[in-house]
């Protein structure tokens, strides 16, 4: 039985979505000029002049939500400095809000904002909103492991538009999902780990160990590469944990690492790095004589936090804070110059992995003299061939687009230079890691997860001690 | 009455012609990122609208309901990550959606005694459980999620051909409303009305219920379990980030924006919160604050109107008609301060 008056259904929403729909035209028609407000970037050439040239569009996302968004300020500070470097100069202080005149062979270079949460669907409808609204031709980022993956993914969707990664680690990303136009100018996060496995077997004297690390593919291709390279000269992996990404309270994962192991692998990253030592502490006591860590530890925001309870802990990565080398000299200081918030930060691998993003796309436009036409295959050719001479060593590409470069096995020392913050020592530099991780990894090997990849005796890697290497 | 009927029939008529044509007026990506995601989400948000508004239980477990589709589903066919099972992607379609309506009803079983508070804490703990447990059972899914599901072919791919994903969220949606509509006027809607105005009269006269609550709680499954359908589709992958405790809060914000007892509202929330996030992240001003935003939108519709903007929109058509005509004012299925103090603790 009806009530009365509900025969006569009211229309009177249909009226609201018709203007909610208006609204989304008006969105759609003014995208423009919500464009040029967003945009930072202006004219001049590489090296000075005024760009005259067709303006080129490059979207950069990083994390503004998330456990790693603290990092945010690091990533778009890398990212700028190669522009800054040839006579761009900072809109402010805050990285993110980009640079000025900034041009690359006579084309003047627009910036658009990206950012998402580390999650994977935030990080595609992000690109997709960067390339198929914004109409960005180069797109620079993701940050986080599965995120790259994703986007990776979503790249082979958009063959006319180049795709560099920011500082996403996960070994799939490139090895598996092989996209033509995705390239990735550091190291993943397995071929971070070269070198410590060796160390913890032949100098630490470590047999059995427990490796901690984020439910998620960033973590498993770092725990892998460990487990790979320690497994292969003989040690065993007891126990793997994975605690979730985002993680505060890991006290339960810390009860169930077994009080006899030799050691054990921290790969925790983000947020929960802090949290993590931390915890330790109050219930293991000191960590530094039974952690390795991922390259999490040594980043330059985390060691200040960490202060001396991590000295002593040996880590890997694709950084070198100690490096005296002229050229990272250089571009440490003028990462410090050009923004004062981020001195001291040279050596985190979110303002190196986005630092050399941006330096190959600029070095690949300039040979190219910004020329992007016929989907881009000159720039991408370009790209492809380059051999980029970065601050810490020659980064190169594999058929699958993805870098072959050195790796630095690491210990974190007590402060010398007076800031406060331990200073990280190199221990031993491993040449030119490259993706297969001297053949334990292929497009046909299991993706590293939670198991694998196993832990058995194998053929070491050539820069162990039973490989033949130091 | 000319203004009267104009006010009825005109911005249906317009809405029709406008998402008719809407492939015609928009981009490829608007018509995708942001139409056809509001219109998914709008199917989201109208199962809890209808829960809130005809049966009185607010629920929060709704995006969980769609995760338990979405991720059957993509778990079913050919994709990277998840089982490794293969099936046909209409079979698996199907199965996502009985899934869902088995996990509703047995939540609805289990929730169907408790009210207000508890029925909120419950659904919640549904939720946040079904989230941790994709998150970690990595053999469904894992934190990366199940990624390029194979999709039915008369989706095509919809990142090339958007259009036709619009078309099915759009049929889907309005029989999704269409069918509400006819079951909040049946015998078995009005008995979910009943239950919701006075479970203890309804119980006196012989009604079950808990037994209705359940089956009110399926019903919204089902619904819920077409926009986990729908947001796979469209998506192309499924992770726990795509069902976390942020996209409970995003539903439960388009559903009172939009009018948490109407259920056009659902849509008309979607759209906005939509049409805003898309427009809000190219301002430089607003940018990453974009959920700064939408709190401060949520908060005003909360103080200025708890009928959402479907409220505001039905009290300012009432202004004009009362000033143009001594007719009473048009019928609201669910008063919003009726169902607001039965619906809300």
């Amino acid at each position: 039985m009806r009530k009365p008056g509900e025969g006569r259904p009211s229309r009177l929403w249909i009226l609201l979505a018709a203007l909610v729909l208006a609204l989304a035209a008006t969105a759609a028609a003014c995208g423009g000029d919500d464009e040029e407000a967003a945009d930072t970037g202006a004219a001049a050439t590489t090296g000075g002049g005024e760009g005259t040239g067709e303006t080129i569009k490059i979207g950069i996302f990083a994390n503004n939500e998330g456990p790693f968004a603290p990092f945010e300020g690091q990533t778009w500070g890398g990212a700028m400095l190669p522009l800054i470097n040839r006579g761009a100069t900072p809109v402010s202080d805050d990285p993110t809000k980009g640079v000025d005149d900034a041009v690359i062979a006579g084309h003047p270079i627009e910036f658009v904002y990206g950012g998402s949460d580390s999650t994977p669907d935030k990080a595609v409808e992000e690109a997709r909103r960067l390339v198929e609204q914004e109409k960005v031709d180069i797109l620079i980022g993701p940050l986080s492991g599965s995120e790259g993956i994703a986007v990776a993914n979503y790249s082979k969707e958009q063959p006319g538009i180049t795709f560099v990664n920011g500082i996403s680690g996960a070994q799939d990303t490139t090895l598996k999902v092989r996209s033509p136009n995705f390239f990735r100018f550091h190291n993943d996060g397995t071929q971070w780990t070269a070198g410590l496995g060796d160390y913890a077997y032949n100098e630490l004297g470590w047999r059995n160990v427990v490796t901690i690390g984020d439910d998620y593919d960033f973590p498993y291709s770092q725990i892998a590469g460990f487990v790979a390279e320690f497994c292969s000269i003989g040690g065993n992996v007891s126990k793997r944990l994975w605690p979730a990404l985002g993680e505060e309270d890991y006290s339960s994962f810390i009860t169930q690492i077994p009080e006899d192991v030799d050691g054990f692998f921290m790969g925790v990253g983000g947020t929960g790095t802090v949290a993590f030592v931390k915890q330790y502490g109050q219930l293991r006591g000191n960590l530094a004589d039974k952690i390795m860590g991922g390259i999490f530890m040594t980043d330059p925001v985390i060691l200040k936090e960490l202060g001396s309870q991590v000295e002593g802990v040996v880590t890997a990565g694709m950084t070198a804070g100690d490096s005296q080398e002229p050229a990272y000299l250089e571009y440490a200081d003028a990462l410090g110059a050009a923004y004062p918030d981020l001195e001291g930060t040279a050596s985190s691998v979110f303002a190196y992995g986005y630092y050399t993003a941006m330096e190959a796309v600029v070095q690949g436009l300039e040979q190219v003299d910004g020329d992007l036409s016929g989907d881009q295959a000159a720039f991408k050719d370009a790209l492809s061939n380059l051999e980029l001479d970065a601050p810490l060593g020659t980064i190169k590409l594999d058929e699958n687009r993805q870098a072959i470069m050195d790796n630095f096995l690491q210990q974190i020392v007590a402060d010398n230079n007076g800031d406060g913050v331990p200073d990280v020592k190199t221990i031993k530099t491993i040449p030119q890691v490259d993706q297969t991780f001297a053949g334990f990894f292929s497009p046909d090997t299991p993706s590293p997860d939670r198991t694998n990849p196993e832990c058995k005796k194998a053929t070491p890697p050539p820069w162990t001690k039973q490989g033949g290497g130091g | 009455m000319t203004l009267d009927r104009g006010l009825r029939w005109g911005p249906g008529l317009l809405a029709v012609v406008i998402l008719a044509l809407a492939p015609l007026l928009f981009s490829d990506f608007y018509l995708s990122a942001v139409i056809t995601k509001a219109l998914w989400l709008g199917i989201a948000a109208v199962s809890l609208i209808f829960l809130a508004g005809y049966a009185g239980m607010v629920s929060l477990g709704q995006v969980a309901l769609y995760g338990v589709a979405g991720f059957t589903a993509a778990n079913l066919v050919m994709a990277d990550g998840g089982s490794k099972v293969a099936l046909n992607p209409w079979v698996a379609t199907l199965l996502g959606l009985v899934a869902a309506v088995a996990v509703g009803l047995f939540l609805g079983a289990i929730a169907s005694r408790s009210y207000g508070i508890y029925f909120l804490m419950i659904t919640l703990a549904f939720s946040v459980l079904v989230y941790f447990f994709f998150a970690q059972v990595t053999q469904l899914s894992g934190f990366g999620g199940v990624n390029n599901v194979e999709l039915p072919s008369i989706v095509g791919n919809p990142l090339q051909e958007p259009a036709r994903l619009f078309y099915i969220a759009l049929v889907v949606s309005a029989v999704v409303y269409v069918a509400l509509r006819y079951i909040a006027r049946a015998p078995l809607g009005l008995a979910f009305q009943g239950v919701r105005d006075d479970p203890e009269r309804m119980r006196a006269l012989g009604h079950n219920v808990p037994l209705l609550r359940a089956v009110a709680f399926g019903l919204g499954a089902l619904i819920a379990g077409l926009a986990g359908i729908l947001s796979v589709w469209w998506n192309t992958r499924i992770s726990p980030g795509s069902i976390s405790l942020s996209q409970t809060i995003d539903v439960l914000v388009i559903a009172v924006i939009g009018g948490l007892y109407r259920l056009e509202g659902a849509w008309v929330g979607a759209g906005v919160v939509s049409v805003l996030e898309n427009w809000l992240r190219g301002v430089d001003l607003v940018g990453n604050r974009f959920n700064t935003v939408i709190g401060t939108i949520f908060l005003l519709i909360v103080l200025v109107s708890p009928g959402g903007l479907v409220g505001i929109w039905g009290s300012a058509t009432r202004t004009l008609q009362s000033r143009t005509s001594s007719r009473p004012a048009g019928d609201t299925a669910v008063p919003p301060n009726e169902g607001g103090s039965h619906a809300l603790p």
